[in-house]
C-alpha cells in the first residue's frame, strides 16, 4: 500500500526505545488518517535486539537498512569513472576547503546527486578499487592530513564514505510518498536530501537533539580514532586530525541535510539557534515543542493534599548524565533546613547498576537512609499527587518530557540550565514570560543552589502556589499535546499540497 | 628463502673483500648445494663404477633410471611442496610452531602412500622383463623422493640451510661410497646404494624437522583445509617443475635424439651431458640472486609492509617502494652480469672442458646455448622468488604456465629443424618467459602501494 509519510529513522524507533522512539510513536499515532512508511537505519543487525514498540496499524511498511554491516568486496579489477565526474568530486572537496562560501558546496554536492542516485558513473566499486579514486586519496593526504599515518588515514576516508554509496542504493529503491520526514541530521538526514533530489518531494526535519553536536561529544571520547602524532608533533590543543575529519565530514551531512529539508524543525529555541548556526536557514527553521496530553493529568491537581508535600522528586533512568548524586548532596543540605522533607528517586537502575549503587552509598554516607527513597520504575499518575516539585539534575536534556507532564498535574520543577529548562521554566516569548516562573533554575552540579532553590519554594507556601499556578498556565498554553499534532498536521499538510 | 638474508647481511657487513667473497660462496653452497651435489654425486658412481659395473651400458642405465626418478618425483611433488611452505611460514608467522611436525607427517604419509603407489602400478605395468629387484628398488627410491623433496623444502622453508647442504652431503658421499661397494652387484648394487642414500637423507632431515618443531600431536591433515592449501600455488609448482623438464623429455621420447636405455626408459646421450653441465654453470648466478634478492629486497619489501601497518607517511611507504624496485632491479642486473661472464667462461674453456671429459666437440654449441638458457632460468627463478614475496600467486601461475607450454612447443619445434638448432627451443622459452616476467613484474611494482591499499 502507498504511503502518504516516510519516516527515515536512525538508530531509533522501532528497535531502540527512548525518547525519540516514543515521541515518533506518539506522532505515529496521533494521524490515524495518513499512512507510515518507515526506514530504519543502523550501524550493524547485532546491535539492535527485538522490535521494542508494537507497530500502530497506519504503518504500511518498515525497511531496516545497516550501514556498517560487511558487505561482499567488489572485484578487483574495475573500470575507472569517467574524468569529468572525479572532477566534480574534486570540485565538491575543494569547496569544503575553509573560505569557501559553504552555498557553493551546496550547489556542488546538489549537482552530485544525480551522479550518486544513478549508480554507474561514481559506484562504490569506483570508491573502492579504481585507480582514480586512488590517486585522489593519496593527493588530499598530501596536502591536507596532519597526521603521519597514511594507513589511518586511509581507512578513516574509506569508512567515513561508504555508507553514502549505500544510502543512494536505498534512496534509489525507495518508494516514492508525498512526504519524507527525518527525525535526524546524520546519514538519515543525507538519506533525506538524497530522496528528495530523486523524487521532488518535500523534506520535513525534525530534530530532538543535535545531532552533529552529539556525534562530536562521541567523536571526541572516541578511543578507536587514532592520533598517531607524536609528544613534539601534538598540540594538546588541537584535535587529532582524523576526529577533526569525522567532525568535518557530520557536519557536511548536516548542512546537506538543512540545505534539502523545509521546515526544519526545533524542540525548542537554544537547539533552533544552534541549527542556524550550523547552517540552517533561520526562515526555514521553526519551533514544535512536545506536548503532553493534558486531559490524563488535569485530574491529579485535586488529588494533591491541602498542604504542599515536602517531596523532591528526580524522575528518571539512575544513569550519570542524570546526575542524580548532585540530587542526593542537595537533599543532605534540605534535611537539615527541612527535617521533614524527603526526596524520591522514581526511575529504573538496571542500566548502569554501578552508578546506581554509587548513588545508594552515597545516600547512606550522607545519614539520608531513610530520607532518600529509590522507587525505581512509577506510574507518573500515582506519583504527581504525592510530590512537591519535580527535580532535574541532569547535565544535559533536549525537552524533558517529566517536567511538562509535573506542570500539568500542578507540579513545579528546581532543574540545572541545559537543553529547554531555562525556556520551560522562565518562558520563551514576551507573553510565556509574562506568565511568572513555573519553577527555578540552577547551574549544574550545584546542590547548595539546588537545595537553596527548592527550600525557597517548598517553605513559602504563597510562593509555591503562585509558581504551580504559573506551571498550569504554561502548560495548558504552550505544551499541550494536541498543539503539537495540530502544528505537525498543518506542517505535513503543507508539504502534501505542495508540487 | 627468507632468513638467509640476516646472515648474509652480516657477512656484507663487514664491508670487506673476504666478507663478500664469503657471503657470495655461502649463498651458492646454499642456493646449489643440494643439486650440485646430485649430479655431482651421480657422476662420480659412473666415475667410479666405470671399471667394476660389467658391462658399462649399466651405469648408464643407473644414471638415466636416477634422473628419470629425480624428474618424475620433482613434478610429482613439487605442487605440494610450494603450497606446503606457504602453510608452514604462514603457521609460524601466527606462532603455532606446534602444527608444523603433525601436518608434516600427515602429508608426507599421503605423499609416501601415494608415491609408492604410482611407482608400483608403474612398474608392474610398463616395466615387463626388467628385474624384480630393480622396480623394487626403483619404488622405494621413487616413494623416499618424493619425501626428500618435500622435507628439503620445508627445511628451506624454515630456515636450516646448514642441515640441508650438510644432509645431502652425508647421503650422497654415502651413495657413491656404497655404489663403489655394490658395483659387483651391477645395476641393482648401484640402485641399492642410491635407496640406502636417499633413506638415509629422509631420515636425517625428518630428524632435523623433529628436533626444531616437536609437538604434542602427532599427525594432521589441517594443511589440507580448502582455507589453508592454496591451489595456486599446486599449480605453480606443478607447471615449474613439468616446464623445467619438457624439453628434457622431449629429447628422451624423439626417435632422431634418443636411444632406449631400460625397460620403456630413453635416454638422449647428446643432450643430456650437457645440459647438467651447463646446470653447474648457474651457482654463481644463484649465489648473486640469493644475496641481491634475500638482502636487500627482502629488507625494503619488510620496511614498505611495516610502515603500511604501523601507520608511516605516504611519502615513506613509497620510498621503501622505489627502494625495493631498485634492489629488484639491482639483483636482475647483477645475475646478468655474473651469467654473462659465465656464458664467456663456457665459450673460452668449453672446449677443453669436453675435451677433458672425453665429450665430442660435436656437442659443444648445444653446451654453449644450454648455460645461455640455464642462466635465463636462473633470472626467472629470481623473478618468480620476488612475485611469491608479492604474493601475486596467479601472475606466478600465468608465467609457469607459459614457461612450460612455450618449452614444450619450441623444443618440439627445434627437434623438427634438426641439430644446429638443439637447445635453442630451452633458451628461447626461458627469454620469452623471463621477459613477460620482466612486463609483469614492473607492472606489479608499479601497482605495489595502489593494491596494497585498495585491494584489500
Amino acid at each position: 500500500m502507498k504511503a502518504d509519510i516516510t519516516l527515515l529513522l536512525e538508530g531509533t524507533y522501532p528497535f531502540v526505545s527512548g525518547g525519540v522512539s516514543s515521541w515518533v510513536h506518539q506522532i505515529i499515532r496521533a494521524f490515524p488518517e495518513w499512512r507510515f512508511h518507515l526506514v530504519f537505519l543502523g550501524s550493524r543487525r547485532e546491535d539492535y535486539g527485538p522490535m521494542r514498540y508494537e507497530l500502530p496499524a497506519n504503518v504500511v511498511g518498515l525497511e531496516t537498512h545497516y550501514l556498517f554491516e560487511p558487505e561482499p568486496p567488489p572485484p578487483l579489477e574495475v573500470p575507472e569513472p569517467p574524468p569529468p565526474v572525479m572532477g566534480q568530486v574534486e570540485a565538491l572537496h575543494e569547496s569544503f576547503l575553509a573560505g569557501v562560501p559553504p552555498a557553493q558546496a551546496m550547489l556542488r554536492m546538489a549537482a552530485m546527486f544525480p551522479t550518486l542516485l544513478e549508480g554507474q558513473r561514481l559506484t562504490r566499486d569506483h570508491f573502492l578499487r579504481s585507480r582514480a579514486a586512488w590517486e585522489f586519496v593519496c593527493n588530499r593526504y598530501r596536502r591536507f592530513c596532519t597526521d603521519p599515518s597514511f594507513v589511518d588515514y586511509f581507512w578513516t576516508v574509506r569508512i567515513m564514505h561508504a555508507p553514502l554509496w549505500k544510502l543512494a542504493a536505498i534512496a534509489r529503491t525507495l518508494p516514492a510518498s508525498p512526504v519524507f520526514h527525518t527525525i535526524s541530521t546524520g546519514y538519515a538526514g543525507f538519506l533525506g536530501a538524497l530522496v528528495k533530489a530523486r523524487h521532488g518531494r518535500p523534506l520535513i526535519l525534525s530534530e530532538h537533539g543535535i545531532y552533529t553536536k552529539e556525534r562530536k561529544i562521541d567523536l571526541l571520547q572516541a578511543e578507536w580514532i587514532k592520533d598517531n602524532r607524536n609528544v613534539f608533533q601534538r598540540d594538546p590543543t588541537e584535535v587529532s586530525y582524523y576526529r577533526s575529519l569525522w567532525i568535518r565530514f557530520f557536519e557536511w551531512l548536516g548542512r546537506a541535510c538543512y540545505d534539502a529539508a523545509n521546515p526544519i524543525i526545533a524542540l525548542y529555541e537554544a537547539n533552533r539557534q544552534r541549527q542556524i548556526q550550523d547552517g540552517a536557514d533561520p526562515a526555514r527553521t521553526r519551533l514544535i515543542p512536545n506536548g503532553v496530553n493534558l486531559a490524563r493529568f488535569r485530574p491529579l491537581r485535586d488529588q494533591r493534599p491541602a498542604r504542599v508535600p515536602p517531596v523532591l522528586c528526580l524522575i528518571g533512568r539512575v544513569v550519570p548524565i542524570k546526575d542524580v548524586k548532585t540530587f542526593i548532596r542537595a537533599m543532605r543540605r534540605v534535611v537539615n533546613v527541612l527535617p521533614e522533607a524527603e526526596g524520591w528517586i522514581a526511575g529504573p537502575e538496571d542500566e548502569d547498576p554501578g552508578y546506581a549503587e554509587e548513588c545508594r552509598n552515597l545516600a547512606a554516607s550522607l545519614g539520608l537512609t531513610d530520607k532518600v527513597r529509590f522507587l525505581g520504575f512509577q506510574k507518573v499518575d500515582e506519583l504527581m499527587p504525592k510530590i512537591g516539585l519535580t527535580v532535574l539534575s541532569s547535565i544535559s536534556e533536549a525537552l524533558p518530557l517529566v517536567i511538562l507532564e509535573g506542570y500539568a498535574a500542578g507540579v513545579p520543577t528546581v532543574a540545572t540550565d541545559v537543553g529547554s529548562c531555562r525556556q520551560l521554566v522562565e518562558g520563551l516569548t514576551p507573553e510565556d514570560r509574562a506568565l511568572g516562573p513555573s519553577g527555578a533554575i540552577v547551574g549544574i552540579a550545584d546542590p547548595t543552589a539546588l537545595a537553596d532553590a527548592a527550600l525557597a519554594l517548598l517553605t513559602d507556601e504563597a510562593r509555591w502556589h503562585a509558581t504551580s499556578r504559573a506551571a498550569i498556565a504554561r502548560v495548558e498554553t504552550y505544551y499541550a499535546d494536541h498543539m503539537m499534532f495540530d502544528a505537525y498536521r498543518q506542517v505535513y499538510r503543507q508539504a502534501m499540497e505542495q508540487h | 628463502m627468507a632468513g638467509i638474508g640476516f646472515e648474509l647481511r652480516k657477512l656484507l657487513a663487514r664491508n670487506t673483500l673476504g666478507g663478500v667473497l664469503q657471503a657470495y660462496a655461502y649463498a651458492g653452497m646454499i642456493g646449489s648445494g643440494p643439486w650440485v651435489l646430485s649430479i655431482i654425486g651421480i657422476l662420480l658412481v659412473g666415475v667410479l663404477g666405470s671399471g667394476i659395473v660389467v658391462p658399462p651400458s649399466l651405469i648408464t642405465q643407473f644414471q638415466t633410471t636416477v634422473t628419470y626418478l629425480i624428474a618424475t618425483s620433482l613434478i610429482l611433488t613439487g605442487g605440494l611442496q610450494l603450497a606446503f611452505t606457504r602453510y608452514v611460514s604462514d603457521r609460524l608467522f601466527e606462532k603455532r610452531d606446534e602444527l608444523v611436525l603433525p601436518n608434516l607427517h600427515g602429508l608426507l604419509g599421503l605423499v609416501l602412500c601415494g608415491a609408492a603407489g604410482l611407482a608400483t602400478l608403474i612398474m608392474a605395468t610398463l616395466f615387463e622383463g626388467v628385474s624384480f629387484a630393480y622396480r623394487l628398488l626403483v619404488v622405494m627410491s621413487f616413494t623416499e623422493l618424493a619425501g626428500v623433496w618435500l622435507l628439503a623444502v620445508l627445511l628451506s622453508g624454515l630456515k636450516r640451510y646448514k642441515a640441508i647442504v650438510l644432509l645431502f652431503a652425508v647421503a650422497y658421499s654415502l651413495v657413491v661410497g656404497l655404489a663403489y661397494a655394490f658395483a659387483p652387484f651391477g645395476l641393482e648394487g648401484l640402485l641399492a646404494a642410491f635407496a640406502l642414500g636417499q633413506l638415509v637423507l629422509l631420515a636425517g632431515m625428518w630428524w632435523t624437522v623433529a628436533q626444531a618443531y616437536p609437538s604434542p600431536r602427532s599427525v594432521s591433515y589441517h594443511c589440507l583445509h580448502r582455507r589453508t592449501f592454496y591451489f595456486s600455488l599446486l599449480f605453480a609448482g606443478t607447471l615449474y617443475n613439468l616446464a623445467v623438464w619438457a624439453d628434457k623429455f622431449l629429447f628422451w621420447a624423439w626417435p632422431d635424439t634418443s636411444e632406449p636405455v631400460i625397460g620403456p626408459l630413453r635416454g638422449s646421450m647428446i643432450y643430456d651431458l650437457p645440459v647438467f653441465l651447463a646446470y653447474l654453470s648457474i651457482v654463481p648466478g644463484m649465489a648473486v640472486f640469493l644475496v641481491r634478492i634475500e638482502t636487500d629486497f627482502a629488507e625494503y619489501y619488510d620496511k614498505f609492509f611495516t610502515a603500511v601497518r604501523e601507520g608511516a607517511s605516504l611519502e615513506y611507504i613509497q620510498d621503501m617502494r622505489d627502494e625495493m624496485v631498485y634492489a629488484v632491479r639491482q639483483g636482475l642486473g647483477e645475475i646478468a652480469k655474473i651469467q654473462f661472464i659465465a656464458v664467456l667462461a663456457t665459450f673460452v674453456a668449453g672446449p677443453s672442458l669436453l675435451a677433458w671429459l672425453g665429450i665430442s666437440s660435436l656437442y659443444l654449441p648445444l653446451l654453449q646455448i644450454q648455460v645461455v638458457g640455464a642462466s635465463l632460468q636462473v633470472m626467472l627463478l629470481a623473478i618468480l622468488n620476488v612475485l611469491f614475496y608479492l604474493d601475486r600467486r596467479r601472475v606466478v601461475v600465468a608465467l609457469t604456465a607459459i614457461f612450460f607450454l612455450a618449452n614444450t612447443l619450441f623444443t618440439a619445434v627445434t627437434l623438427k629443424l634438426g641439430a644446429p638448432f638443439y637447445g635453442y627451443g630451452f633458451a628461447i622459452a626461458l627469454l620469452l618467459s623471463v621477459a613477460l616476467g620482466l612486463i609483469l613484474l614492473d607492472r606489479k611494482l608499479d601497482r605495489l602501494e595502489y593494491e596494497t591499499f585498495m585491494f584489500q
